[in-house]
């Protein structure tokens, strides 16, 4: 009896404390669980499609990522040839071929091909890498025959005519010499330029000029000696198992003949380790655009998970190092980022700031502090852990059309890397910690990066003379003169 | 006992048949069907939840019906100056914090405001749902609108205006074509507004345009990706249902009809333009039973991709025009068919124009080829799949579907609609609309 009293007076004196919270609570306005961000769920697993590969007659490679509630189907055709693979006095042979590819066949026009892919509700893109090349076809699931077919027309019977090439040789004309405007792409493409000196990797800057002297012929030899199907895969995403897509693409595509490839070896190239400071001069350029940056390690290697997390920590977002440094803190830029880029012999990874130019010189001595600062001192695991949330939380992101996953399917498969790259990212970052940080950063952040600032001369000339010596080049990456202290010399 | 069975099977296949005949529904759209779960809170917040399983996330999209629509005369720009406030703060989240907590784990958001909605997205891992309700139902409930806050965003608005103003190329003549397309003002005025406007937008303004249209019982909110319905049924009660009801929401006032004028043929010099070039335009309204799907697959026949009649009438065969867009502009119940051509100079803008119009006038005699219907309906077809091809685009179009009457049950009959589109219907569509009255023609001059 007693202790029933005790009780219930417990739960009065309960229920009068829960009221008196609850009305304290709507005095303050709000529930308590609005005061702060609420915690994570435990993290969802990340199943992305099993691949199914298979290879046929001819050498053609052909590889499955089955998603059968998708009403599409993505085809990617993967050629093995890039930039890097084009003859020494043709840089821009790659681009130009797979340009071609879709401009005609000797029974079709350009016009013909671009009204039958239209006429099936299907997109047709690619694009030209440094290693490799890239054909999409994304169509509707119904239409995946004509769809293969087009493709297949275009893969094996372009005719690169002499009109469709100098029409293209005009557009690529006029379309690089408006991304010449572009400080970034300056700036990246000088960057590319000096890191990549005497190495094939180079042939794949160049500037307007170039194109207007590739020929018919130059085309035919690229195209005869690198596509073949025992140099290339296709890549199908999309309602469909390896049984059919093996057989509509050996159907479609088993008159392609196979020939031996051979491509030129890629040899090791260091990373930069003195002090260079570039400028390129962009007249008209309203503020200065930074690039600083170096070689890295390539996608294979098993430091790039732990480059990843630094990145991000360094400039991956608005909440990294060097937003937060020179944007809020100092003030000096209108954003600062890195970036990184990947290849099948070695990788790149740059800092970007866009400053006032009266700001180069400290907005340069931070961001090499920045990026230095990563290989000296340990990073904090609170942002370790906040860049691994970040890169966990963007990969399905980042991933999750059908497009995409091809995409990243179709890198995977062209530079022979293994399922840490597919199903198990998750894990491989998790893994990263500081110490594994660290001894990444050592190796690879420690050697000194290039600075290229792109920017109107005038404009910046005054804000340079702190830098010993900068190297001055013009827009088309053509060294002009060098000034030690600010003076020309 | 084989008589019976035959019976039986006999008496199937006479059941059967007539029904086949005449109710044979079409057969589901690959894509278009999916598990939804929709119900409304008790202040009124529509929530509609789509399971998607493939990946582990989930898009969270709260639209608005508020937009620039809901802005009187001297308000130009309330709504997008709104949607931009919306980032400065509120009760338990600092200034740009909502855009800092999705950027680091990863998500990616946006915001956009149109004639008659205001939407806000973010996609983010699905472990991370309720973080992005949090975010949402503190700016829907407790948005920090300060005198500051207010100013500073408007400046920042004012100097955008006046950026583009300086820098984009027939922007002006634009506004302008769209308020000739558009006469009525709640319709044909920017979406960014006027630097005249935005300047005299008080803070009581915001505040009233907020109180009355950033309410539960104006709003729909939408989760598509990977979520256990229940658990995300309860956040949501958990972070929107004490969220009070606003007032009712002021009726949209009756619209004017739009003024019986005749066609409108006007001429602008613009200091900006390097080439000449023209507007031309259709207005739609009101609209019959079923002209919306054949004014939609016309959009595609006549401007979408490079295949089609326009593009490759003025830009490959006869090169009269160096650039070409267009299309369906929808302003909730109106409706117009847009066309801008930049041409080398004033004579082939000429011969441009005309030959715009005699396009148009082929259509309302000829039928149009079954292939060439056939490629305009196949990529809408593309276009319509797409828009439930990721967590972020379903949860969009769903809330499209939501705000438009047709609802998330609807979509498959929807695009049924599309497809039944015939020659016939389209030469019927033409006729009507397409008429002198309805034209609509800005020329612009180059300075």
């Amino acid at each position: 009896m007693m202790g029933r009293r005790t009780s219930g007076a417990f739960l009065t004196a309960l229920y009068c404390a829960a009221a008196l919270f609850v009305c304290w609570e709507k005095a303050a306005g709000q529930e308590r669980f609005r005061r702060s961000a609420p915690y994570p769920g435990p993290l969802a697993e990340l199943r992305l499609p099993d691949i199914q590969n298979v290879t046929l007659s001819n050498g053609l490679k052909v590889a499955v990522a089955q998603k059968p509630d998708s009403a599409f189907v993505s085809v990617q055709l993967v050629v093995l040839a890039g930039e890097r693979d084009c003859p020494d006095n043709v840089p821009g042979a790659a681009a130009a071929t797979a340009s071609l590819l879709s401009r005609g066949t000797p029974a079709l026009s350009s016009s013909d091909i671009e009204e039958r892919i239209e006429a099936i509700g299907a997109d047709f893109s690619s694009r030209v890498f440094l290693d490799y090349t890239i054909f999409i076809m994304d169509v509707l699931e119904d239409n995946l025959d004509q769809a293969l077919e087009i493709l297949s027309l275009m893969t094996l019977q372009a005719d690169f005519s002499d009109r469709e090439l100098e029409g293209l040789k005009r557009t690529s004309y006029y379309e690089l010499l408006e991304k010449g405007k572009d400080p970034e792409f300056v700036a990246r493409a000088h960057l590319a330029r000096l890191l990549f000196q005497g190495h094939p990797y180079q042939k794949g800057v160049y500037t307007e000029e170039v194109i207007r002297n590739i020929t018919r012929k130059d085309i035919q030899a690229f195209y005869g000696r690198f596509y073949r199907p025992n140099n290339a895969l296709i890549i199908l995403g999309g309602n469909l198992n390896l049984t059919t897509a093996s057989r509509k693409i050996s159907h479609y595509f088993n008159t392609w003949t196979p020939r031996p490839v051979e491509r030129d070896l890629l040899p090791e190239q260091k990373p930069n380790d003195k002090d260079v400071i570039c400028v390129i001069d962009l007249p008209q350029a309203r503020d200065a655009t930074i690039y600083a940056g170096n070689l890295i390690m390539p996608l294979s290697s098993p430091d790039y998970f732990p480059f990843l997390v630094l990145n991000q920590a360094l400039g991956g977002t608005t909440s990294s190092r060097l937003f937060m440094n020179l944007r809020e803190s100092k003030g000096y830029a209108y954003y600062a980022f890195s970036e990184t880029e990947f290849f099948k012999s070695c990788g790149l990874y740059w800092a970007k700031a866009r400053v006032t130019p009266s700001a180069v010189y400290s907005a340069v001595q931070e961001i090499l502090k920045d990026i230095r600062d990563l290989a000296v001192e340990k990073i904090s695991s609170f942002e370790i852990e906040q860049a691994k949330s970040f890169l966990i939380g963007n990969f399905p992101l980042k991933n999750e059309s059908l497009h995409a996953l091809c995409y990243r399917l179709s890198l995977i498969r062209a530079f022979g890397l293994g399922d840490e790259h597919w199903n198990e990212f998750y894990d491989t970052i998790m893994l990263v910690n500081v110490d594994r940080g660290f001894e990444t950063a050592q190796k690879y952040l420690l050697p000194k990066p290039i600075v290229v600032i792109v920017g109107d001369r005038n404009a910046v000339a005054d804000y340079l003379k702190d830098f010993d010596r900068v190297d001055v080049y013009d827009a088309k990456g053509k060294m002009r003169f060098t000034m030690m202290k600010g003076v020309e010399k | 006992m084989l008589d019976k069975t035959r019976t039986l099977l006999l008496l199937g296949a006479w059941l059967f048949l007539p029904l086949a005949s005449w109710s044979l529904p079409s057969p589901p759209i690959k894509g278009l069907t999916f598990p939804v779960t929709q119900y409304t809170l008790r202040n009124g917040l529509e929530v509609i939840i789509a399971e998607d399983e493939s990946l582990p996330l989930v898009s969270v999209v709260i639209a608005y019906r508020a937009g620039a629509l809901q802005e009187r005369p001297g308000q130009m720009g309330l709504a997008y100056l709104v949607e931009n406030l919306m980032f400065q703060g509120s009760e338990n989240i600092s200034p740009m914090q909502h855009i800092n907590y999705i950027n680091r784990i990863g998500g990616e958001l946006n915001a956009i405001t149109a004639f008659d909605r205001t939407i806000f997205y973010q996609t983010v891992s699905s472990n991370q749902l309720a973080l992005a309700l949090w975010l949402e139902s503190d700016r829907m409930k407790s948005l920090s609108l300060t005198s500051a806050s207010v100013e500073r965003v408007k400046e920042s608005l004012v100097s955008e205006l006046r950026q583009r103003r300086t820098s984009d190329p027939y922007m002006e003549s634009l506004f302008l074509f769209e308020q000739l397309l558009f006469p009525d003002f709640a319709y044909g005025h920017p979406l960014i507004g006027t630097e005249e406007d935005i300047k005299k937008i008080s803070e009581e303004d915001v505040k009233s345009f907020y109180a009355t249209y950033y309410v539960p019982n104006n709003a729909i909110l939408c989760l598509a990706g990977r979520v256990d319905v229940d658990k995300a049924r309860d956040l949501v009660s958990r972070y929107f249902e004490t969220i009070p009801r606003g007032n009712d929401i002021p009726a949209a006032g009756q619209q004017p009809k739009l003024p019986p004028r005749g066609g409108v043929t006007e001429a602008l010099t613009d200091s900006l333009a390097p080439a000449p070039a023209f507007h031309l335009g259709y207005r739609f309204s009101p609209l019959q039973t079923g002209d919306y799907y054949g004014l939609k697959i016309l959009d595609y026949l006549l401007l979408r991709g490079k295949s089609c009649r326009l593009y490759k009438r003025l830009v490959k065969k006869e090169r009269i025009a160096i650039y070409l867009s267009g299309g369906l502009d929808e302003r909730k119940d109106r409706m117009a068919l847009k066309i801008f051509a930049v041409n080398n100079n004033e004579m082939m803008a000429e011969r441009c124009q005309k030959a715009v119009l005699s396009e148009i006038t082929k259509l309302k005699t000829a039928y149009v080829p079954e292939e060439e219907l056939s490629r305009a309906k196949n990529m809408f077809k593309a276009d319509y799949l797409h828009r439930v091809s990721t967590c972020l685009e379903k949860a969009l179009f769903l809330c499209d579907a939501s705000i438009s009457g047709i609802g998330p049950a609807g979509l498959s009959a929807e695009f049924d609609k599309y497809m039944k589109v015939t020659p016939a219907s389209l030469i019927g569509v033409i006729n009507r609309h397409f008429t002198p009255e309805r034209t609509v023609i800005l020329n612009v001059q180059k300075k």
